[in-house]
């Protein structure tokens, strides 16, 4: 006989200064070794629930909280957070912001410290957890040097190191390529083995499809639908489209090797044609000029792409594994790697080194580093060659924006700013727009949503290119694949 | 059973949150002072000007930082961090006492207007902005000694200030007050931008 | 050759540097104690295997000091000379103090540096503070890179000429994302159990070795040296 791990009862949550509750009369139990997948849009109070279970609600998070909450047997509202710490883990979001430590080995060990364990004994816990997590290679490194996936590895071993019974998860594979999608699955296969209970509170449904022994969808603060994890794997792709997830299953768009770059003859009217994408971060030593670099140095370049022609008014994906050069390359187009040489031609037109800004535009995957200005008016004005209000209300307009123009762009909600961006590239002319996973961490409707975006800018006469992980997009609004392997080209082909 | 609400209200002493805030926003204003002191690089007199620059550059995140401050000791844990971070970058440890100092009595005033009180917190950044004087002292004790031995030495003065400059004890009181007209001053922009940003978005 | 002083010595070596460096040196005497003490953080930075930031300083420090001795003097009058009088001063004067916290910051680990602080009886709430403060400064720069490209693409760089703008510009978006990450970062440090009221342990060994030993003697005797030649003798 199970005991029952957690239980919440009847609990309603609003946070402080918020008009609407976010949890509703909620109830849920939880046994031991339970693996439970949490599912819903955003805003449906998935990560609530983790705040409840892990105590940041109401200890850091404040709020009206009424009903109980017991984890493995304690009252969370009469239970100090550090109290906690031995017996539930958390995995965030976001791999940057949850590290304490500056180095991976600092980081492992960081809670077992907190909780005053004995020196030994960390150390036991730590090469034990390296070992089970198969780390032994991120040991020794500065974390700021580590991959989006290698620091979502640290933060499992971190909270693995702690040997708590319960460990949540809270959207882990937001910012995730697949490979390390794939990694963290086997992660909780790991911690399931070891009879760990387990919630995970996630958009992308494939990586946990047979590992959940029960799956619920949340609505508005409310269980609306449960299944078992069996259930829910046998629904038809249908019913989850229905319930507003995203596929249970992804096909490897990523891996097809059928090159047909037939359309690569198309006339150079049609096209935006990039010449010699050639960079390096090894810099070779040099006197007074850096020599240009060209195919010849091939043995040293990150990125080596001698030509390329990108298809006017259509939405390019740009896919790759982390650290292959995608995002080299959408930096060397939109012209922030000054090093590179590459040329781009358009309307017969070239642009070439610092002009490169000119024509590109590229929406950050973190869009808060690019909004400036106090008001969404004034952030397009401030891209405006000359500054004609009318025109500015013309693209808040095209974007939906318009009500929101007096609004400071940080009020705003994350596809609202990323819309505020775009506006500011198309107040400014750019012809090229860039995007860097802009899909990352979204749900399904937020995903449609950029989809239609990214199919209207190029039908207005945009030329997209969006790096992305998500084959869901690619295959709801792009008209091309190119793949990036190695610096290199690997495929360029026309979406079947 | 009975629903019990589970209003949290801030505790009387500092927690983990606090910490991380003061940390961050030490950070933030040692990488505005070291900004800052690359000026110097052009010539050491410029070092002078740090008690008018680095008041006006850390306006915003000192402002933003008051906003954060419900209890006390969170400004004289930042002097006190100010002070080791000084100390092991090699700027020495004659400024430490003015530093914390001014640190405490910056947070006894923020305090008597209970962190809330905007004259308060004019008053208690202009007195908090001292600190910057503290980048001065190694070079106003040297140059003390510096110039006794060297105009014994049968140097002219015109060599001694050559080295040293518009910072020596004598404009030693002149830069105080500028740190705290120009950090009253820094208050009052820092406000200003709050306003138009953070208080705007909603954030503070 | 591998050195492993405790963080302790280190701060120790600071101390002193920072104090003799305070003292002018009048007699050769004098400048050969300064000038050995420079060459301490010198030979550990080699023996760290930083050869390049060795050799810099090595340079850099050598240069002033001639300058200083040989070519600057009283008639050094005219433009280019008071600058070179300026800076030969000050890099003569304060080098050392630099070299020796570059070498320190650059050799530290800060799980080592916290230890040495708890045993040095540092309340827990300034310990917590410092780390956050050092795990601050790398990600202050990637933040602020990363608006530096933003202004780029929009070529605001140079706020348009406005030198409120181009602080503002790059300090809003900054201190927005430097405070979302700290909210983070707290969350998640907090669920870790920092904040307890256990004693926090730490896996970072102090050991204080022949080295150390050595090292403190060795500036403790360079300091009294100084100070009695200076102004006893």
């Amino acid at each position: 006989m199970m005991k029952n791990n957690i239980e919440i009862e009847n609990v309603s949550f609003r946070y402080k200064g918020s008009a609407e509750s976010l949890l509703d009369n909620f109830s849920l139990t939880v046994k031991k070794g339970e693996v439970l997948l949490l599912c819903g849009e955003s805003g449906s109070g998935k990560t609530t629930v983790i705040r409840l279970i892990n105590g940041l609600i109401p200890h850091y998070y404040q709020g009206e909280l009424e009903g109980n909450v017991r984890v493995a047997e304690r009252d969370i509202k009469e239970t100090e957070l550090y109290e906690l710490a031995g017996t539930v883990g958390t995995v965030f979001q976001n791999p940057r912001s949850q590290f304490f430590s500056v180095d991976t080995d600092g980081e492992i060990v960081f809670g077992p410290e907190n909780i005053g364990l004995a020196t030994d004994e960390i150390i036991r816990r730590k090469q034990e957890t390296v070992k089970e997590l198969d780390i032994e290679k991120l040991l020794g490194k500065s974390l700021f040097e580590l991959s989006g996936g290698e620091k979502q590895k640290i933060a499992c071993a971190s909270v693995s190191a702690l040997l708590p019974d319960i460990i949540l998860l809270d959207e882990p594979s937001a910012n995730l390529d697949r490979t390390a999608t794939e990694y963290l699955r086997e992660t909780i296969i790991k911690w399931k083995k070891q009879g760990k209970t387990i919630i995970v509170s996630e958009h992308r449904l494939w990586y946990l499809r047979d590992i959940a022994d029960r799956v619920i969808r949340m609505e508005n603060g409310r269980i609306k639908n449960e299944w078992t994890g069996k259930d829910f794997s046998g629904l038809s792709s249908e019913s989850i489209q229905k319930l507003r997830l995203r596929p249970l299953t992804v096909e490897d768009t990523f891996s097809s090797e059928n090159d047909s770059s037939s359309f690569l003859d198309m006339p150079e009217e049609n096209a935006v044609i990039l010449e010699n994408f050639f960079f390096t971060y090894k810099r070779r030593p040099h006197l007074f000029f850096r020599k240009k670099l060209t195919q010849a140095d091939e043995d040293i370049l990150t990125l080596n792409i001698p030509k390329l022609r990108l298809p006017k008014n259509s939405v390019i994906a740009v896919v790759g594994s982390n650290g292959t050069g995608k995002s080299t390359f959408l930096r060397c187009v939109c012209g922030l790697e000054r090093d590179c040489p590459g040329v781009i031609t358009m309307d017969g037109k070239e642009y070439k080194g610092k002009n490169r800004t000119e024509l590109c535009y590229m929406v950050m995957q973190d869009v808060n580093h690019q909004l400036f200005t106090d008001s969404v008016m004034a952030e397009v004005m401030l891209s405006m060659k000359d500054k004609n209000e009318k025109a500015c209300e013309i693209i808040l307009e095209s974007l939906g924006l318009l009500p929101y123009k007096d609004k400071h762009p940080m009020a705003l909600s994350g596809g609202q700013k990323q819309r505020v961006a775009i506006a500011s590239a198309v107040a400014a002319g750019a012809k090229l727009l860039l995007f860097d996973e802009p899909t990352s961490g979204l749900d399904l409707s937020h995903m449609e949503m950029v989809g239609q975006l990214l199919t209207n800018l190029a039908r207005s006469g945009s030329t997209v290119l969006v790096s992305t992980h998500d084959p869901e997009l690619i295959g709801q609004c792009c008209d091309y694949i190119l793949c990036i392997d190695k610096g290199k080209v690997g495929y360029y082909k026309i979406k079947e | 059973m009975a629903n019990v609400k589970g209003n949290t209200s801030p505790k009387k002493n500092l927690g983990v949150k606090d910490f991380i805030t003061v940390g961050i926003f030490t950070a933030i204003m040692f990488v505005v002072e070291f900004a800052c002191a690359m000026l110097g690089y052009i010539h050491p007199v410029m070092v002078a000007g740090l008690s008018v620059l680095i008041p006006l550059v850390g306006c915003i995140p000192m402002m933003l930082f008051y906003t954060k401050i419900e209890k006390f000791g969170m400004i004289t844990i930042m002097s006190v961090l100010i002070a080791i971070i000084m100390f092991v970058t090699g700027m020495g440890y004659l400024g430490a006492p003015l530093i914390i100092l001014s640190g405490v009595i910056a947070d006894l005033i923020a305090k008597s207007g209970g962190y809330k009180s905007f004259k308060k917190t004019v008053l208690s950044n202009g007195i908090f902005s001292l600190w910057i004087c503290a980048n001065y002292f190694p070079v106003i004790i040297t140059a003390d000694s510096y110039r006794k031995d060297l105009i014994d030495g049968d140097y002219s003065a015109e060599y001694c200030d050559n080295l040293f400059g518009a910072i020596n004890y004598k404009t030693i009181a002149v830069l105080l007050i500028l740190c705290f007209v120009f950090g009253c001053i820094g208050a009052l922009i820092g406000k200003a931008a709050i306003k138009k940003h953070f208080e705007k978005a909603g954030i503070v | 050759m591998n050195i492993r002083l405790d963080p302790r010595t280190k701060l120790y070596m600071i101390l002193i540097v920072s104090a003799v460096v305070m003292m002018s040196a009048t007699t050769p005497l004098l400048w050969a104690v300064r000038i050995i003490i420079t060459l301490v953080p010198i030979v550990l930075l080699i023996a760290e295997k930083r050869y390049a930031s060795a050799f810099r300083f090595f340079a850099l420090y050598t240069i002033a000091l001639i300058l200083t001795f040989f070519f600057l003097s009283d008639e050094s009058t005219g433009i280019i000379k008071s600058l070179l009088t300026g800076y030969c001063g000050i890099i003569a004067q304060f080098l050392p103090a630099m070299i020796t916290a570059w070498y320190v910051i650059r050799t530290t680990k800060i799980d080592e540096f916290i230890s040495a602080m708890q045993k040095m009886h540092i309340p827990d709430g300034i310990t917590i503070s410092l780390a956050v403060v050092m795990r601050f400064f790398p990600t202050i720069k990637e933040e602020y890179l990363a608006i530096r490209d933003a202004m780029k693409m929009r070529g605001i760089s140079l706020g348009g000429g406005n030198v409120i703008k181009m602080i503002e510009y790059r300090m809003i978006p900054l201190l927005f994302s430097c405070v979302n990450i700290g909210d983070e970062l707290s969350a998640a440090a907090i669920t870790k159990g920092l904040g307890g009221k256990i004693k926090r342990t730490s896996v970072a060994v102090l050991k204080t070795g022949a080295a150390d030993i050595v090292l403190i003697t060795g500036f403790t005797v360079a300091a009294a040296v100084f100070v009695i030649f200076k102004y006893f003798v």
